[in-house]
């Protein structure tokens, strides 16, 4: 509990999170107000539209598994794993604390995300004088995007621990998530199963799933095998490793 | 306090460290030099859990740092000053340390105080002078109340006024009873600090001893002056003891003063002066880890 404790602290004593955070409310303004605008008053009535604008809080989840990598990576960048060894020098505890740190971390920006995302989306409706419709059908892809969110974070703590370098894990998973799901898609339906579809299929929290999307259960089952495979791969690299060092 | 047995750490093509073993007693401030490369702070991350050994272990009272019910409770330690966050206040430093160690934040407050940081504590740590983190350094180090310090080159970067505060505070600390091993290569400040030290080149241990008796091995001629010293200088020869004029009536003998003295007083020859030439801890250091002459 107390390693947890610590965990948080580190998260909210940087200004990490706040950066991410207003980066992630100006990029939703940008993303809704493109989509709302650029929808006739018949499409926006459908409910169908109103689900997938509300879905746009599924984009916390691409923040998620950065800031998971981030809260990994981080402390080899700045070398304060050390410190962090010495105090919680089990290293299984000590990376059992970071991965839920960043679970929790990660479902209170999803809850927020979710928040602004209706918040903008009512503003434009009522703007253009259509009422958004609040109801299971349009509000099941919050539930999908604090479900996402936390899966990524997960994700997002194996590739870290897995890379260990900052930069290299930003960049691999922005490449992975700008070119390698486009380029997965060419494999047909196996596609649904790389991990940026499967997390989009559980933010989009479809019952039933199609040829180009899982179900939320299979997608969110697949979530979790990856956010499995990344962390078991990278918690065995940081537990046969040295801490970084500069001396003799 | 500290054990070191048979300790071997190899990285791919080099060893930093080999086959070390030694201890380091419980109440005293221990000295830890070798030059630059010896495996130092190889040995220190190793007794601290942050680097795995390739074999042998380091144990603190008998245990792995790791297997410590409350690490920082038993040892503080002091690594590199570069280990912070930049955008981290000095104070949120401590804290995060603090939660971890389930330990109160009046006490991140009250070591604050102790190193002089109360009025930086709000600051990011980003701003600090490199003496202002070796500080910072400290009181976390001094978090859990420790009885062992550890700490890697502490005075690296420091100014004199750094280092003399770094003196007193870690006499004090040993004076309540703690422990102190530190590794450094300033060794005038050593022999001044330690109670005794472990030497190591190349990864192997080449002494462990006090202070004063490396100085006493490393003490040099004696220096005798004296109105009849060409006849000293035979007299010594006559003894079997190496001696040579040094001019002005000076001869360095390699004897010590005691009998130079009585060899003198037999032959009723007067002295003017008769000095032992003191051995340095810096000698000592250079004999024990001189590099062999290439052979021909």
């Amino acid at each position: 509990m107390n390693a947890l404790r610590a965990e948080l602290l580190k998260a909210v004593t940087t200004r990490l999170l706040l950066w991410f955070g207003l980066g992630l409310l100006a990029f939703l303004v940008l993303v809704l107000s493109i989509h709302i605008g650029s929808h006739d008053l018949e499409g926006l009535s459908e409910l169908s539209t109103q689900r997938s604008t509300l879905a746009f809080g599924g984009l916390a989840a691409i923040v998620a598994v950065l800031i998971g990598s981030l809260l990994v990576t981080g402390e080899y960048a700045h070398g304060t794993i050390n410190q962090s060894l010495l105090a919680v020098p089990v290293r299984e505890k000590l990376l059992g604390a970071k991965l839920t740190a960043a679970v929790i971390v990660v479902f209170a920006i999803a809850v927020l995300t979710d928040a602004a995302t209706l918040l903008i989306a009512e503003i434009w409706y009522q703007g253009r004088g259509v009422s958004l419709h609040l109801g299971r059908e349009t509000l099941a892809p919050f539930l999908g995007a604090v479900g996402a969110s936390m899966l990524a974070g997960g994700i997002g703590v194996g590739i870290g621990a897995l890379l260990r370098r900052q930069t290299g894990a930003i960049v691999a998973i922005l490449l992975w998530l700008l070119i390698g799901e486009g380029v997965i898609t060419a494999v047909g339906d196996a596609s649904r199963f790389a991990p940026g579809h499967a997390l989009g299929a559980v933010v989009a929290a479809h019952e039933v799933g199609s040829r180009d999307m899982l179900g939320v259960w299979p997608a969110a089952v697949v979530g979790l095998l990856y956010a499995a495979i990344f962390c078991g791969a990278g918690f065995l690299v940081v537990l046969g490793s040295d801490a970084p060092s500069s001396g003799d | 306090m500290i054990e070191v047995e048979h300790l071997t750490k190899r990285y791919r093509n080099a060893t930093a460290v080999d086959d070390l073993s030694f201890s380091v007693p419980r109440g005293r401030i221990t000295g830890f030099l070798g030059p630059n490369g010896a495996g130092k702070t190889t040995t220190l991350r190793v007794l601290l859990g942050l680097a795995l050994p390739t074999s042998g272990r380091a144990t603190v009272a008998g245990r792995r740092y790791r297997d410590l019910s409350a690490p920082l409770r038993s040892v503080g330690a002091v690594l590199e000053a570069s280990n912070y966050h930049p955008a981290r206040s000095g104070r949120s430093h401590l804290r995060v340390l603090a939660a971890a160690a389930g330990i109160s934040r009046a006490r991140v407050d009250r070591v604050l105080a102790e190193v002089e940081l109360s009025d930086a504590a709000k600051r990011r740590v980003g701003g600090y002078s490199l003496g202002m983190r070796q500080r910072l350094s400290v009181a976390g180090a001094l978090l859990g109340e420790p009885e062992l310090l550890v700490l890697d080159e502490p005075a690296n970067g420091l100014d004199p006024e750094g280092i003399r505060w770094l003196r007193n505070f870690l006499r004090s600390f040993a004076g309540r009873g703690g422990t102190v091993f530190v590794s450094s290569h300033v060794l005038a400040e050593m022999s001044r600090l330690a109670d005794e030290v472990v030497i190591i080149h190349r990864g192997r241990l080449v002494a462990h001893q006090s202070v004063s008796e490396l100085t006493l091995q490393a003490a040099g001629a004696t220096r005798v002056r004296s109105p009849r010293a060409d006849e000293l200088l035979g007299r010594l020869s006559d003894a079997g003891v190496e001696a040579e004029s040094t001019g002005a009536g000076t001869l360095a003998v390699n004897a010590p003063p005691e009998q130079v003295g009585d060899l003198a007083a037999e032959a009723g020859i007067p002295l003017h002066e008769l000095v032992a030439d003191p051995g340095s801890l810096e000698e000592a250091f250079l004999e024990l880890t001189a590099e062999p002459e290439p052979q021909q």
